[in-house]
């Protein structure tokens, strides 16, 4: 039956290309999403002593100097606030009122 | 993957205690002076290196200051509304209303001097040097050439 078949239709214009294309494209490997790669990377590079250390190392030094920042300017802010509240104080001028 | 999270985890905690640790040393300071009873008084002895001899003596002198502050303040209040009043009802610049501008500078030259006075008090009781300093920046602070004078 199919030796007796026959058909007049003709293929679509670059018929042959875009299955070639298709070909390529279901055989292309498949990039990896990114928390793939992350937790690739976790599991597998993170781990080494080296790269452990200093990676909590690098954590603990960014901890001190946000801390240290923060709490120095927490300490000007309340050194100046309380300079000003020794002189309203002093001052009937700028003394607060009740 | 479980030893690797691991090590995530742990960075991220010891990093947020070290933030904790540091955050809390360096502002136990500014803490104990909000603790204390005068906030004020306390910035002053740390900021001013005071022993605690001449702290006593520059809390005694404190005290003895602020009830005629107080007294002051009432005065200024009261030249202030009899000035406040007068200019409502002004046209013009009447004898009454210079009377009582002339009464408004005598007692902000009486409320200066006091303040002053009480200054230089309290320099008398710190070190010489912290004296100076002290000296310096209270007269910055309220003697400056915009003293009272509104900021843009």
């Amino acid at each position: 039956m199919l030796k007796e078949w026959r058909t007049d239709a003709t293929l679509p214009p670059r018929f042959h290309e875009g299955v070639w294309r298709r070909i390529e494209w279901a055989q292309a490997p498949v990039a990896p999403s990114v928390w793939a790669v992350i937790a690739q990377w976790i599991g597998t590079v993170l781990p080494r002593p080296a790269l452990a250390a200093s990676y909590v190392a690098v954590l603990v030094a960014i901890g001190v100097t946000v801390g240290w920042a923060q709490a120095h300017q927490e300490t000007a802010r309340v050194k100046d606030e309380l300079s000003q509240r020794y002189v309203r104080v002093l001052d009937p001028y700028l003394a607060p009122r009740q | 993957m479980k030893r690797g999270g691991f090590i995530l985890v742990l960075g991220l905690v010891a990093a947020a205690a070290a933030y904790g640790c540091v955050y809390l040393a360096c502002t136990s300071s500014a803490r104990s002076f909000q603790r204390s009873e005068k906030p004020e008084l306390a910035w002053l002895k740390v900021e001013f290196n005071l022993s605690d001899a001449e702290f006593k003596r520059v809390s005694e002198l404190h005290a003895a200051y602020l009830p005629k502050c107080r007294e002051m303040c009432t005065q200024i209040d009261v030249q202030n509304s009899k000035l406040q009043k007068l200019l409502a009802a002004a046209t013009d610049v009447s004898p009454e209303i210079e009377r009582e501008l002339a009464e408004s500078s005598r007692l902000r030259t009486e409320c200066q001097t006091m303040m002053l006075r009480h200054f230089f008090q309290v320099s008398q009781t710190m070190p010489p040097e912290q004296g100076r300093r002290y000296l310096s920046w209270v007269k910055e602070k309220t003697f400056l050439p915009d003293y009272g004078m509104p900021k843009e």
